[in-house]
């Protein structure tokens, strides 16, 4: 049991100017799950990898426990930690592979045994404990190091997007029996993916990282109700936030061509502040419909899920063409080509010249 | 009915000259292989079931089994069988040890690393001959060698090494030509580690010593035993540097030298030489049937 502390710290790989983490700061508080995410090159796999003890700390501390480990090597640090493509020990059976980290604490092999035979049983490798990992399949050796994990208690869970080479399906299994077994377990876990959906279903809490720099940090919910910039607004969310270059501030409220939309109290307010200028609008999918009345456009794609389907339309904007996705019913008459009307009804985003949101 | 055995037929047909489009361009190869090896062998195996000696002429007679029953007789063979084990066995362990720790050395990263592993590899580029006479005549050389250099300096008496250690002066000039060749292959599996399991080992608490014995050592036994399986077939054939280094004598005599001794050296025993050879040919047979299977495993240990 333990909590997380990141203090300003950056990470520069040798023979590079550009930190691969900037100046990160991050409260873990104990039992949390915290999802890091962002595309490749964002520094998420670094920042945990810091935490592991496996990237020096170039600037700043990590503390676990308000125990500084900045300089402590990953064996002294007591974390687990789950690897991408699993790293299991080729040599070993799924027993010795999971007892490794014991014997390595000089733990007794009865107690050994016992306790791969408890994590053997949670996570259902009863039956192959004496395999080689070789011989298993991509899900029971994602158990496995999984296992490895579980069976030395940590203080905290690290997992390096551990879901990534498990097919569609076993993936949103596995998902949310990780989530489960980390909830009852009660271990702060870091949990690092590059997929937005997997961050939100499963953390806590959500760290949002770009260019090595943190973006925001909060609940799922939040993230996706007040993205605080652009970038988080475009990579939370999926189908993704339609984000539209149009002419805004002052008094007059934004408009979409002859379509005048609504905006938070809020948002408003402030944007009544501002001086008129190019801001970009985010509008969820969701927040649009097709209707008898609104901006005119023209149906190019409909994708149909089965309980929704979402609509692009082609609209006419400041002489350009725009594509907006537009969230339909799942039993929608829509086909390509036709005609339509959207219209909006959800709060607008709004977002500055430089990507921060208007608008707490 | 009969349309789906003519298919049959034809998909047969096409298949057969589909293999004999990729085989052909072997042919040739194969053909001169067989002339060059097989035809040779095939004539010692005749000739060891004779007694033939050519200096001077003498009629060859068929003796049937004679010449291998005489093998087990022959003190000098049996000797020589013994040297070659010696020499073969310490030569590739010693030089897959140290092969092993230079490769450990060399698979850090530090600077000049390319400028060190570049002059590791030379001995291996230099001809046997060669090295046999360097190190004859510049190292053990009892005036102009080095080693004599040394203790003379050093204020002890000078030795004659080849005279005292026949074996062992050989088995040094086999280690240091074959060390290269074990260090590239147990590098080979050291990069070719993944290093996310290495990481999983520091996280999961191990010292630098429980991760070379429980971890790299067990994941580099396949090149180990491929460094093993080589080195065996090479050097159980070792003629040039006995040749140059000590021209054979009591205890540095291994069995390809005792053939050459047998008959072109100065013997003419063709007859019984080719029984040894023969004998040769069926230990390297069994060391490489061993070995092949090692090999297969390798590679099927690569598949994911």
């Amino acid at each position: 049991m333990a909590e997380v502390r990141y203090e300003n710290a950056s990470r520069i790989y040798p023979g590079t100017d550009i930190p691969a983490v900037e100046s990160l700061n991050l409260d873990i508080p104990d039992g949390e799950l915290l999802v890091l995410v962002g595309p490749s090159g964002s520094g998420k796999s670094t920042a945990l990898r810091m935490l592991a003890g496996l990237e020096f700390v170039d600037e700043g501390s990590v503390y676990i426990n308000s125990e500084d480990v900045t300089l402590t090597p990953p064996q002294d640090r007591d974390i687990a930690m789950v690897f991408q493509n699993y790293a299991l020990y080729p040599n070993m059976t799924v027993q010795a592979n999971m007892g490794f980290a014991l014997k390595q604490q000089g733990v007794a092999k009865p107690e050994r045994a016992e306790r791969v035979q408890e994590a053997a049983r949670i996570l259902d490798l009863e039956p192959y404990l004496d395999r080689k990992p070789k011989n298993l399949s991509g899900g029971q050796r994602q158990r496995v190091a999984m296992g490895r994990a579980i069976v030395r208690r940590p203080q905290v869970f690290l997992m390096d997007e551990p879901l990534s080479n498990l097919d569609a399906k076993l993936r949103v299994q596995t998902r949310t029996e990780l989530a489960d077994l980390q909830a009852r377990l009660g271990v702060t876990t870091v949990y690092v993916t590059h997929d937005q959906v997997e961050a939100m279903t499963m953390g806590h809490r959500v760290a949002v990282l770009k260019d090595g720099i943190l973006q925001q940090v909060d609940r799922p919910r939040t993230l996706y109700s007040r993205p605080v910039n652009l970038f988080v607004a475009g990579f939370i969310g999926s189908p993704a936030m339609n984000l539209v270059e149009a002419e805004a501030g002052g008094p007059d409220g934004v408009r979409l061509g002859t379509l005048a939309l609504p905006l938070d109290e809020q948002v408003a307010h402030e944007l009544a502040a501002r001086e008129p200028g190019t801001y970009t609008l985010g509008v969820r999918p969701e927040h649009l419909q097709l209707a008898s009345e609104g901006i005119a456009g023209e149906v190019t794609v409909v994708e149909e899920l089965g309980s929704e389907s979402y609509v692009h339309v082609a609209v006419e904007h400041q002489g350009g063409s725009l594509l907006l996705v537009v969230r339909a019913e799942g039993e929608t008459m829509t086909q390509r080509g036709d005609n339509v009307q959207v219209s909006c009804r959800g709060p607008v985003h709004v977002f500055a010249s430089n990507g921060e949101r208007i608008g707490a | 009915m009969s349309q789906q055995t003519d298919r049959a037929e034809q998909v047969k047909r096409l298949q057969r000259r589909e293999g004999w489009r990729r085989r052909l361009p072997l042919v040739p190869a194969l053909l001169f292989t067989i002339v060059v090896t097989q035809v040779p062998f095939i004539l010692s195996l005749w000739y060891s079931l004779t007694e033939w000696k050519i200096v001077p002429p003498e009629p060859r007679n068929f003796i049937g089994f004679d010449n291998y029953v005489d093998l087990l007789d022959n003190r000098f063979f049996r000797e020589a069988v013994w040297t070659s084990v010696w020499m073969t066995v310490s030569a590739v362990l010693l030089s897959l040890l140290l092969g092993t720790l230079l490769a450990i050395l060399l698979d850090r990263k530090f600077f000049g690393q390319g400028f060190v592993r570049t002059l590791l590899i030379t001995p291996f580029l230099i001809m046997p001959v060669v090295a046999g006479l360097v190190w004859k005549t510049q190292v053990f050389n009892s005036s102009f060698g080095v080693l004599n250099w040394l203790l003379d300096s050093l204020g002890f008496e000078r030795i004659e090494f080849v005279t005292r250690w026949p074996l062992w002066s050989i088995v040094s000039v086999l280690v240091w030509q074959w060390t290269p060749f074990m260090m590239l292959i147990v590098l080979a599996g050291l990069q070719g580690q993944d290093q996310s399991v290495l990481e999983a080992a520091r996280v999961d608490g191990a010292s630098s010593r429980a991760m070379f014995f429980q971890i790299t050592l067990p994941q580099l036994r396949p090149y180990l035993e491929l460094g093993i399986l080589l080195g065996s077939i090479y050097l159980i054939q070792v003629f040039d540097y006995v040749d140059v280094i000590t021209g054979g004598g009591p205890d540095s005599t291994n069995v390809p030298y005792f053939v050459f001794q047998r008959s072109i050296g100065g013997g003419w025993q063709f007859g019984q030489a080719s029984a040894y050879s023969i004998v040769v040919v069926i230990a390297s047979i069994v060391i490489a049937t061993f070995g092949l299977r090692v090999l297969s495993n390798l590679l099927e240990g690569e598949k994911p």
